[in-house]
């Protein structure tokens, strides 16, 4: 074959030329293309690298422990294991969620359900799918757990509350739950953190929560972990002692489950200020809450008639009834309007501004003097003197006393206690104050409302002759480095005068020790002294009395508020008895069993009495059911 | 059939860049799965290649070019009976099961159609190549092309386009005709896009546009390819250093994505000198073909070399993420017997072309 002619030759030459430019321009612009991601943008994409294959695992931190004040243990951790889907490794997560679901017998919708409300947060953040799993459900899956079956699946330990006294002063401990979207921008803190969400969980949440720890991990490409290359270890959280005694806390709750009420008790040391127990009934159980509570639960607690969430020891309000007699008393004294030999004639009641209003003894209690009124819880002794010293002071010496606003108890959510005044009444409505409410205020009707605490708080005052200290509950704390008490609170109130605080104490050991309404709190040698009362419903409520209550929802509610002894006072409180009709004969025998536990601890007297209801039970008892959500059906 | 004075012309630059992508090549499978064996499959892959190169070097490729419709006719048959007979796997029956590795016939086809072609516009009496000649070397090209797409493997298939448009180029094709065949093309594609192309095809392209379409799918290699590449910066995180090769971050690392594994083990700087080897290897490659003593010679070379540089362009690409994915192996160094046979054969044809420049 001849050569191919030389034109022919020529294009060739120039084509191929042509080629070996556009190779040549194709290479560089390769070259340049991996200059720009290797060397240019190179610290972006080694961090996507490190991303890939380094994973930072937190390390929750356990909460700090709560000891009561003797040291018995009320709240402590234990591990809980939680399995998550780390969706970056999860190459088909609808593969893995059906895979998973069936091998530890969950609810796929359910997973579903909670792998869509995280699908916003980063796809490298594990969620948690399966809370407190059993161990038969981490043993399935880590059985499976091989990498091509189960991507993205991790099982982790977490340490989780453990409430041992299973609900027994469930609203003083609380509960923790994940945070809220709200919580976590306050506090800085990061999704999916467990936080107190009441009670002192949430009051102490900072000091109880400890620091989280890091671990960070190589992972291959499906997530699993390939070694560990550095470790911060979590900051367990400190260890809080209470002011609580758990032995008070139980014969309390127990002699409220005794008699079969609902209702609070807030007991204080007065000397201190110090809540020795506090009750709210019904309860819950916090464990419920420890590793996310689950719907049913949730909304059963929510919806429930009896609000056993609500902490009526701080958060219920209620008319004092006679116990609010003692203010208008130490008002009437102190301003100097009587003296505690002023006397009255009740002949069953009397007529104020034109109307009649009643004793609750029909025939009347004759006359009687300031000691005797308080004996006898005289209604018509107490219109008098409120009408004579007018709201305004009565006003005046319940905020001395602490009993309006809040007390300022170390838990969160406390409601204000009211005692009505003429500026209240012309603020609040715009109107004026007609001196004929005075009459309803001075036996702790009409707009007074309490709450359990305020009440405490003020009998503890009233022991004390005027000087009361902030109710709370933290007694010391330890962050590894040795107890260290809590500074005590400065005292408040006034001191009062000596003849009107040996008026008040004998009036209120006679109502106990005398041929008062308290005989059932007597208890021998201590000279309990304290008062009686009725919140009544009826009068408050009455236009819901058609709404499906039944006759138990009418009846009154009973008080009994006290401190024990009469001179120089140990314990001080009060126990409110929903429904209780009478503070004789629901709250009375109540507190008499705290203060006789009390003594016999005192007296280092063991076993501790055992409750025994009064031997005229009151009616209540058997026509009450049993509690939903209390610790009795447990 | 081998004079010895033909051994003097032997291109020992070229031969020693090829076997230096090679043993490059080995290294990088080496790293990339982790120890394993696969480098020794390599090494019997790299032998049986050498062998082929020495035959396609021994015998006159003006000899090998009269057969060349034998070969050709060859190979389609064998592309016929692999969509039959053909070994499952990956999603495409494209292998014949042998002992010591699964033959892919569509590798060797390359060959073969650069072979066919070369002699069809070689013999040509044409200057430049009429519609008859193009209708010819379309139709040549069409038929394995369209047996390899239905394996379906899109990107091997793909890769004899360029052959017949590198040899058509070289041999004068019109541009005005190259004009128009771009815009069939371009108005083709649509047809191609809604008629020929199956879903999973689309994905990838539709992908490519926006990986984060599918994070964990098809986006994900590339995303990962990109993170793999620029994670070596300048001088790489040294030889078995890598966490996106060695973790499984990056999947088929030993094979499509052996240069992902190189960037980012050797950084920036192995790069440019596996890249710089390449172009050394084309640049030369197109130097044959001017030397090339015959219009067949140049055009064997030309068709030799479009597959081998498409396939290189298109893999380092893909490689940083600049490309679809698809199963295009890098040619010399991606694991991979048949395809590493096949570039070394072809090597073997350009070598041949050189060496005989001077004879008759």
């Amino acid at each position: 074959m001849a050569g191919p002619p030389a034109i022919d030759r020529r294009t060739a030459a120039i084509r191929l030329t042509v080629l070996s430019a556009v190779v040549v321009a194709a290479f560089c612009a390769l070259a340049v293309a991996f200059w720009y991601f290797q060397v240019v943008e190179n610290a972006t994409y080694r961090r996507m690298a490190e991303n890939n294959h380094l994973r930072k695992l937190s390390l929750r931190a356990p909460r700090g422990v709560l000891f009561d004040r003797d040291g018995t243990l009320l709240v402590e951790n234990r591990d809980a294991f939680t399995i998550s889907i780390l969706r970056e490794h999860s190459a088909d997560l609808d593969q893995t969620i059906h895979r998973l679901s069936a091998a530890a017998g969950v609810d796929e919708l359910q997973v579903r359900e909670t792998i869509r409300r995280h699908r916003g947060e980063p796809s490298y953040r594990p969620i948690v799918v399966i809370d407190d799993a059993t161990l038969a459900q981490v043993s399935a899956v880590l059985a499976r757990r091989l990498d091509y079956e189960l991507p993205g699946v991790v099982v982790e330990r977490v340490p989780t509350r453990r409430y041992p006294s299973v609900g027994l002063g469930a609203h003083v401990l609380g509960y923790v739950g994940e945070i809220g979207e709200a919580q976590m921008a306050a506090d800085g803190l990061r999704s999916g953190s467990v936080v107190g969400q009441s009670g002192i969980e949430k009051a102490y949440n900072k000091m109880l929560m400890g620091v989280d720890g890091e671990r960070r991990v190589k992972v291959n490409s499906v997530g699993r972990e390939i070694t560990t290359l550095d470790e911060v270890p979590a900051s367990e959280g400190q260890r809080v002692r209470l002011t609580i005694d758990y032995d008070l806390q139980r014969a309390a709750e127990e002699a409220f489950h005794g008699l079969g009420y609902e209702g609070a008790a807030v007991i204080l040391d007065p000397r201190s200020g110090e809540v020795l127990a506090l009750v709210s009934l019904p309860a819950y159980d916090p464990n419920d809450f420890a590793t996310g509570i689950d719907r049913a639960t949730w909304s059963q607690l929510n919806t429930d008639r009896l609000r056993p969430l609500q902490n009526r020891a701080i958060q219920g309000r209620y008319s004092p009834g006679s116990t609010f007699k003692v203010v208008v008393a130490v008002a009437a004294l102190e301003e100097g309007v009587i003296t505690p030999d002023f006397t009255v004639t009740c002949r069953g009641g009397g007529t104020f501004f034109g109307r009649f209003f009643k004793c609750h003894l029909k025939g009347g209690h004759g006359t009687v003097d300031l000691r005797h009124a308080i004996e006898k819880s005289c209604n018509t002794y107490f219109y008098t003197i409120g009408n004579m010293v007018g709201v305004d002071r009565i006003n005046k010496w319940a905020t001395a006393l602490g009993l309006t606003g809040r007390t300022g108890v170390d838990l969160p959510n406390e409601s204000e206690s009211l005692v009505p005044s003429t500026a209240w009444k012309k603020a609040r409505t715009g109107e004026k104050w007609y001196a004929g409410e005075t009459i309803s205020v001075a036996i702790g009707q009409g707009q007074v409302s309490v709450t359990p605490m305020a009440l405490a708080s003020l009998y503890a005052a009233v022991g004390n002759g005027g000087i009361h200290y902030p109710p709370r509950l933290l007694r010391a704390t330890n962050d590894g480095g040795g107890w260290k008490g809590v500074e005590p609170p400065a005292p408040q109130g006034v001191r009062l005068k000596p003849e009107t605080i040996a008026a008040l104490h004998d009036g209120l050991w006679l109502v106990v020790n005398g041929a008062g309404t308290g005989g059932r709190a007597r208890v021998a040698g201590r000279d309990v002294s304290g008062k009686t009362g009725t919140a009544q419903v009826i009068s408050l409520q009455g236009g819901k009395a058609a709404a499906g209550r039944t006759e138990m929802d009418l009846r009154d509610h009973g008080w009994f508020a006290f401190f024990a002894p009469r001179d120089n006072p140990e314990i001080a409180g009060v126990v409110f008895a929903e429904h209780g009709e009478h503070g004789a004969s629901a709250a009375a025998p109540i507190a008499r069993h705290v203060i006789e536990t009390y003594f016999a601890k005192k007296a280092g007297l063991k076993p501790y009495p055992v409750f025994t209801p009064p031997a005229v039970p009151a009616a209540p008892a058997a026509a009450r059911p049993v509690p939903p959500a209390g610790i009795a059906d447990r | 059939m081998f004079e010895r004075r033909l051994y003097f012309h032997v291109d020992w630059l070229l031969l020693g860049a090829v076997y230096l992508l090679c043993a490059i090549g080995v290294v990088m499978i080496y790293s990339a799965s982790g120890g394993a064996r696969l480098y020794l499959t390599q090494l019997a892959a790299i032998a049986l290649g050498t062998v082929a190169l020495l035959v396609c070097l021994g015998i006159d490729y003006r000899s090998l070019a009269d057969r060349s419709h034998l070969l050709y006719g060859f190979l389609v048959l064998l592309l016929v009976y692999v969509l039959i007979f053909g070994v499952v796997r990956g999603g495409g029956r494209r292998w014949i099961a042998l002992p010591l590795f699964n033959l892919q016939p569509s590798e060797f086809m390359k060959i073969g159609l650069a072979l066919v072609l070369a002699r069809l516009f070689g013999d040509s009496r044409n200057r430049t190549p009429n519609a008859r000649d193009l209708a010819i070397g379309g139709a040549l090209t069409a038929l394995p092309l369209l047996l390899i797409a239905r394996q379906p493997d899109l990107g091997t298939a793909a890769t004899l386009v360029p052959v017949l448009l590198a040899v058509a180029f070289v041999a004068g094709m019109r541009l005005k005709v190259a004009g128009i065949l771009l815009a069939v093309a371009v108005v083709a594609a649509p047809i191609v896009w809604t008629v020929g192309l199956q879903d999973y095809q689309k994905g990838r392209v539709l992908t490519f546009v926006n990986p984060s379409r599918d994070p964990l799918g098809a986006g994900y290699q590339q995303i990962q390819a990109r993170i793999t590449v620029g994670a070596g910066g300048l001088w790489g995180k040294g030889f078995m250093k890598g966490t996106q090769g060695q973790q499984g971050f990056l999947p088929v690392a030993h094979n499509d994505f052996i240069f992902s594994v190189l960037a980012e083990e050797h950084g920036f700087i192995g790069v440019l000198a596996v890249l710089g080897l390449y172009a050394f290897v084309v640049l030369r490659t197109i130097e044959t073909a001017r030397l090339a003593r015959d219009r067949l010679g140049t055009f064997l070379v030309v068709g030799a070399l479009a597959s081998f540089t498409f396939q290189v362009f298109y893999n380092v690409s893909m490689s940083a993420g600049l490309a679809p994915v698809k199963g295009l192996t890098l040619p010399l160094m991606s694991y991979g017997g048949s395809s590493v046979i096949a570039s070394l054969a072809g090597i073997g044809l350009v070598l041949n072309v050189r060496m005989r420049r001077f004879t008759n």
